[in-house]
């Protein structure tokens, strides 16, 4: 698409998306509930109250504290050092002896205990000054504590020391009491003393941090001084305070959940996300709830119904209409929560969008990136204007990755790169995007250089492949290497080759060794889907001397274009017989398997000349160590002399071009990725089950597995459409005819090099895998397998009536048992045995009202249900089932989408052998339900 | 969220560290990522988002420091790092720069900063504003005076009135003798030239910075006369979106002191204010060089400092170069750097010698790409021009001033 600038941006989602918002007007809904609004703009300003310090305070100690004091045990006294400390620094100007605790001076045990002599002869002083004294002494406990050294020694003196009105002094006492305190918890409960008192001193800035500080002691024994002081905290008059102490109630629940629920804070947090005027406390409540709600465990039916509710439109409405007002980090927070959030109709998705529409131009890319999230999940279910969306977030991501620091791009690419992976044609024209600079990094190198790759097309490729080029003699090898590959890629993509072929040969002309390597790799590649380039290609690659090409890969894919062409090069004989003689030096079992199929194949196009060669290659390869080059050896020799026309027709059937290579990463995972978008599985490019413990998932987490849906039989609105993938992998493909070409990747009978049709004539393992070895881009394919399997059936079936299959041979058991934990161990382990759409028969699809229906139903039929949810017309189920004789348990997942009336299922299995067997049961009981 | 950050200097100690959560985070992950980032060799390109065994981390460098933070669950990434830079840069505003001695100096501040910007991992204001009345920034007269009145605290007495306001970016007393307004737009031109000498590709990245010294709330309207010119625009969050939209128009209400108003981008420029002729020719185990540089579309302004930097290829054992303008140097990391400064009226600057191969080697097969500086006053060339500036709600007009600059920003010549 050409420029488009912001001045035009809202005509961009069509007529409809111009409805609410277009007048500068907040969606106003008719919840009284919250209280009015606040108005966004340069309002008036709050009355700001002005507190002063309270001076003549010091050592104002209560009775109590006194006591406590006294039953430490404190160290020997001496007297003589410590005049001496102290007479420095009184006469020391406090930035020079500042200059002198810096902590890059060792320091040992015997300061330590200097320091604690001169701090607890200051505690009870009512000297003048002793605070700066007091000061200098604190900052050097402080930075021995950040240098490493332990001097929870000095605990009790720190907090005889508290008692002050200098705020800094408190400020440094609280962050020794809070690192210390944890270590020292009986030493703890002395600053309890003084926390409390300070959280009911006038100044609320005082009172905030010594609130902050009691709740981040962190020692259980305690908890229970923190409930008043906390109490007191949420219904301060002072924004500051209040802010603190809802997340002090967060810390409370993480030391001693019991004790916070008792105190009813759950309940107060509530009516403060709602009510509060100050949004920061919002927020906080916002964060600290659902932090709380996501440690409560997802089993409890409260917590689901809790979450229910802060997904719900009056609650989504009443932040959204306010997220001017959050500070930049608490819309993140929002903007999270929003993108989980399932809008009633269309309407409401464009009232969101317009509203959210300038949080694009934000200058904080955080915000950029969740809008764009909030963005692309609303309009999942709507294909064009997904695709809309996509140009309208397409500059304001673009301009993120030129502008900020290089951390901060690096972060927007990957999430960058997502997207121009899903929907290359949209990114088409912004390839200049992505040509590397020379000082980039090469991990950003490389995701542009895949983006360019991806970004290619009819109109655009000469560039791209001229600018690849100019890669190629980059001084990063690597990248040099990756360019390459792309170009390769590029021409294995397109129609239109001619150019690109030329560029290829070039770069066999380079003279480079490692630029040599990859163009061999390339063309062998190029040739076995362009066989008409053959003649242009043979004529270069014959004048490569194989004693340049050392890297196996190159090695292998040599040899193997002069077995294929030993026809038209007139050498082939003679360089094949050549690499035989140097057997014993060749050290890559990958290439001495080419050497032996090519000089096979050499030998049936120019017997005479090849004879002796391969007589010495069959016996060379017998004597071999590696299993795999004897036994094709051992294969060959066999073939040869049981009868030499069989042997052709193996080694040398007609060949078809190969269509289309295989995709290297699953479009589940793609997928996967996708629904995290915003999150650190993207610039992982791995989903996060994969790299992260569930115990370390996020708070809160809706949008992954099973955790987001209702555990037992409670119905819940939480699952989110976004999990339908079927629907949103349909929405970009069908625009494109590439993409098109490019979804059949998964379907592995795209994947048909005749030269396999081999295998019909037994030919054992190593004799594919030594043709497939040539080809990087098969190694990930080992999910194709199972898409294959769903191929298959899912042609029979997506057509297949409602009339019930055969009765099963299978028998389930009736009573079978798994706990949720187990389920989801399971469910993340096992791979995917089938995965197919299943098109429901009417009847089932109006019986399906609410989830519990098909529960009740499924159960009759010995399936059960762990875990639902949904809303019409999207419901997602699991389901589990036993064997009924042994233990071998069957995993799905159904996502039943009643309007379009398909339920996507995913089938995972102890026993894969059973799970056609399974799935056909499944079925049948599907397609009962319903039926009187 | 965000369990720990750790402030590491350039020999990797810690600085400082601050847990925010009760999970602590053990300073290990500091050798750790120390170590790893030794391992990689080149630290400033070191990933920004990396995977340890325990934690993942968000690092970022600034001037010798890394700011590192770890966490253990999935959160946005660029939640992580926008926020270490927010405090990189809250950092440097604080202490007037960013160095080693200047952290461990005033770490005291530094955690008290940080206790302000975020809590129990979750980030709360970074806005510079709200925290300088939350905390007093370390200054001379506040030595002085504090060693004259013996009243030593940093911390203001009074909670910022901003934290309750509707305009959070901003206190609402503020008073000035001389109320003043300077708007600067500075455009950095990034551009990529191929080996023929085509402009492959060429676009500006702007930024309207304005320092504000205004008393009261005033409400400020900025319009420019060709707003057509911008590709895609980002705005400070005082920015009004609607007369944006609606007319192209920045309304808002301005921080106190020095703030990027926008951001933007303009793209497919077609030509460059300069041109940078590198030839390498090889023959025989040596490489000739010439560089030729001048101006190609004279801007109107004067162009300065000029430079020339490219890196010799490892595979070059000597290089003999010399200029007719300007100093040539080599450096010991084998990049040549050549200073310019301006062009002369009376002839083109000229670079040119020899390279010596290594040995066996025939021809250069690896070409040094040419980074260029320069910087233009009083031009923005992308053309983008500021129409006027409306000031409302204050007491007497203001003095108001405006600039420009051009600078090279990632300005690249292949040979």
């Amino acid at each position: 698409m050409t420029s488009h600038r912001p001045a035009d941006c809202s005509a961009h989602f069509g007529p409809a998306y111009g409805l609410a918002g277009a007048e500068g007007q907040p969606i106003r809904l008719g919840w009284s509930v919250f209280g009015e609004d606040n108005q966004p703009g340069p309002a008036t300003s709050t009355s700001s109250t002005s507190f002063s310090l309270q001076n003549g305070r010091l050592g104002c100690f209560s009775l109590k504290f006194f006591n406590l004091v006294s039953e430490i045990q404190w160290p020997t006294f001496r007297p003589r050092l410590d005049l001496r400390v102290h007479f420095r620094l009184i006469m020391a100007p406090p930035w020079q002896s500042q200059r002198s605790s810096s902590p890059s001076q060792p320091a040992g045990k015997g300061e330590v205990a200097d320091v604690k002599t001169q701090l607890r002869n200051l505690a009870g002083s009512r000297a003048p000054g002793v605070d700066d004294s007091k000061r200098e002494l604190f900052k050097k406990v402080i930075s021995y504590m950040t240098i490493g050294i332990d001097v929870s020694s000095v605990f009790g003196e720190m907090v005889m020391c508290s008692a002050t009105s200098d705020i800094v002094l408190k400020k440094m006492c609280y962050l020794y009491v809070g690192n210390y305190a944890k270590v020292n918890p009986d030493l703890a409960l002395l600053t309890i003393n003084f926390l409390q008192r300070d959280c009911k001193d006038e100044d609320p800035m005082i009172r905030g941090l010594a609130l902050r500080s009691l709740c981040s002691l962190r020692v259980t024994n305690l908890v229970e001084y923190l409930v008043g002081p906390l109490g007191a905290g949420l219904k301060d008059n002072n924004s500051y305070v209040r802010m603190i102490a809802v997340m002090g109630v967060l810390k409370l629940y993480h030391i001693s959940a019991s004790t916070c629920v008792d105190a009813d804070f759950p309940t107060t947090l509530k009516h403060l996300l709602l009510n509060d005027q100050d949004t920061q406390v919002v927020a906080n409540c916002l964060s600290a709830l659902q932090e709380i709600w996501s440690l409560g465990g997802s089993a409890s039916e409260e917590v689901s119904r809790e979450r229910e509710i802060l997904l719900s439109k009056p609650v989504i409405y009443y932040l959204l209409n306010r997220i001017r007002e959050f500070s930049e980090w608490a819309q993140c927070l929002v903007l999270e929560l929003v993108a989980k959030y399932v809008p009633a109709d269309p309407n409401e998705i464009f009232d969101v969008m317009n509203l959210l529409e300038d949080r694009l131009q934000h200058a904080n890319g955080a915000v950029v990136l969740a809008t764009t999230k909030v963005f692309l999940q609303l309009t999942l279910s709507m294909t064009d204007v997904h695709q809309q969306v996509y140009e309208r977030i397409k500059a304001p991501l673009l301009t993120l990755v030129s502008s900020g620091s290089p951390e901060q791009s690096y972060a927007v690419l990957s999430h960058l790169h997502l997207l121009v992976m899903r929907a290359p044609f949209i990114f088409s024209s912004d390839y200049k995007h992505f040509y590397c600079q020379y000082n980039e990094p090469s991990y950003v190198k490389r995701l542009k250089l895949e983006m360019l790759t991806a970004v290619a097309n009819e109109s655009n490729t000469y560039e791209i492949v001229t600018e690849l080029c100019e890669y190629a003699a980059n001084v990063d090898i690597p990248i040099a290497r990756e360019s390459i590959r792309a170009v390769g890629k590029i021409a294995l993509q397109q129609y239109d080759v001619n150019a690109i072929v030329d560029r290829l040969l070039q770069f066999l002309e380079m003279e480079k060794d490692y630029v040599t390597a990859e163009a061999l790799v390339l063309v062998k590649d190029l040739l076995r889907k362009y066989p008409q380039w053959s003649q242009d290609c043979i004529a270069v690659v014959g004048n490569i001397s194989s004693k340049n090409v050392q890297e196996p890969k190159a090695k292998a894919a040599l040899i193997w274009m002069l077995g294929e062409y030993s026809q038209e090069m007139h050498d082939a004989p003679y360089i094949l017989e050549g690499l035989i003689e140097n057997w014993e030096d060749e050290h890559s079992a990958e290439v001495r398997l080419h050497l032996l199929t090519a000089v096979m194949k050499c030998f049936f196009k120019r017997p005479p000349e090849t004879q002796k060669s391969l007589g010495a290659a069959l016996a060379a390869g017998l004597a071999d160590f590696h299993q795999d080059v004897h036994d094709r050896a051992l294969f060959y020799y066999r073939l040869l002399q049981y009868k030499i026309s069989v042997a052709e027709q193996v080694v040398n059937p007609p060949k078809q071009a190969v269509s289309v290579f295989a995709d290297t990463q699953s479009s589940e995972i793609k997928d996967r990725i996708f629904d995290e978008f915003n999150s650190l599985s993207v610039v992982y490019q791995k989903p996060s089950y994969m790299f992260t413990y569930k115990e370390h998932r996020g708070p809160f987490e809706f949008s992954d597995e099973i955790g987001n849906v209702s555990i037992g039989t409670e119905s819940a609105d939480t699952v989110d459409p976004n999990r339908v993938e079927a629907n949103d992998k349909d929405l970009l493909l069908s625009t494109s005819e590439k993409e098109e070409t490019r979804g059949l990747n998964n379907s592995s009978s795209a994947y048909s090099a005749p030269s396999y049709d081999a295998s019909s004539v037994s030919v054992p393992t190593s004799q594919l895998s030594g043709l497939v070895i040539s080809n990087p881009s098969v190694s990930g394919n080992a999910p194709q397998s199972s898409f294959a399997i769903d191929d298959l059936l899912g042609l029979g079936l997506a057509v297949a009536p409602a009339p019930a299959p055969s009765p099963p041979p299978l028998k389930l058991n009736p009573k079978a048992v798994l706990d949720p934990t187990s389920f989801q161990q399971k469910w993340r382990q096992l791979p995917i045995s089938l995965s197919q759409e299943y098109s429901m028969n009417p009847q089932g699809v109006a019986a399906l009202t609410t989830p519990q229906a098909l529960l009740r139903h499924m159960q009759g039929q010995a399936i059960h249900c762990i875990a639902s949810g949904g809303q019409s017309p999207n419901f997602k189920f699991f389901f589990f089932a036993q064997k009924a004789e042994e233990s071998s348990t069957f995993l799905v997942e159904c996502v039943v989408n009643t309007s379009s009336a398909k339920a996507q299922i995913k089938i995972k299995a102890d026993d894969q052998s059973a799970t056609r067997p399974f799935s056909s049961v499944f079925q049948s009981a599907l397609s009962k339900f319903g039926m009187p | 969220m965000l369990q720990c950050i750790f402030l590491l200097s350039d020999s990797g100690e810690v600085m400082l560290e601050k847990q925010l959560t009760g999970q602590r985070v053990d300073r290990s992950i500091c050798t750790w990522f120390w170590e790893h980032t030794v391992s990689q060799g080149d630290s400033p390109k070191l990933q920004s988002v990396i995977a340890s065994p325990t934690h993942y981390l968000f690092q970022v460098l600034r001037e010798g420091i890394t700011f590192l933070a770890c966490t253990q669950v999935e959160m946005p990434p660029l939640m992580g790092i926008e926020f270490l830079c927010r405090v990189a840069d809250v950092l440097t505003d604080y202490l007037g720069s960013l160095n080693e001695d200047l952290i461990k100096d005033n770490f005291v501040i530094v955690y008290e900063l940080l206790d302000e910007m975020i809590d129990n991992g979750f980030p709360l204001t970074t806005e510079p504003n709200i925290l300088r009345e939350m905390i007093a920034p370390p200054n001379i007269a506040n030595k002085m005076l504090s060693v004259v009145t013996g009243n030593s605290s940093n911390v203001s007495d009074i909670l910022p009135g901003a934290t309750s306001s509707c305009i959070p970016w901003r206190t609402t007393n503020l008073k000035y003798a001389n109320n003043e307004v300077y708007v600067d737009l500075v455009e950095e031109m990034d551009a990529i030239i191929n080996r023929d000498g085509v402009l492959v590709k060429c676009e500006i990245y702007g930024e309207v910075q304005v320092n504000s010294h205004l008393s009261g709330v005033p409400d400020l309207t900025l319009s420019f006369a060709n707003p057509a010119v911008l590709d895609d625009v980002r705005f400070h969050p005082c920015v009004r979106f609607r007369p944006w939209e609606a007319h192209q128009i920045l309304s808002f209400v301005p921080p106190d002191g020095q703030f990027k108003l926008m951001s933007y981008r303009v793209r497919k420029l077609k030509s460059s204010p300069i041109y940078v002729k590198p030839q390498l020719t090889s023959d025989a185990g040596t490489c000739r060089v010439s560089v030729l540089v001048g101006i190609r579309n004279d801007p109107g302004k004067t162009i300065d400092s000029i430079t020339v930097q490219f890196q010799l290829p490892s595979c070059v054992l000597s290089a003999d170069l010399n200029s007719n303008y300007g100093t040539v140097n080599i450096l010991a990391n084998k990049t040549c750097s050549w200073t310019i400064g301006k062009i002369p009226k009376d002839k083109a600057p000229a670079m040119s010698g020899t390279l010596l191969l290594e040995t066996g080697l025939e021809r250069l097969h690896v070409f040094p790409t040419f980074q260029v500086g320069f910087r233009i006053m009083g031009v923005a060339l992308s053309g983008l021009k500021i129409d006027k500036l409306d000031l409302k709600n204050l007491p007497k007009p203001p003095y108001k001033g405006f600039r420009a600059l051009t600078r090279a920003g990632e300005f690249e010549v292949r040979s």
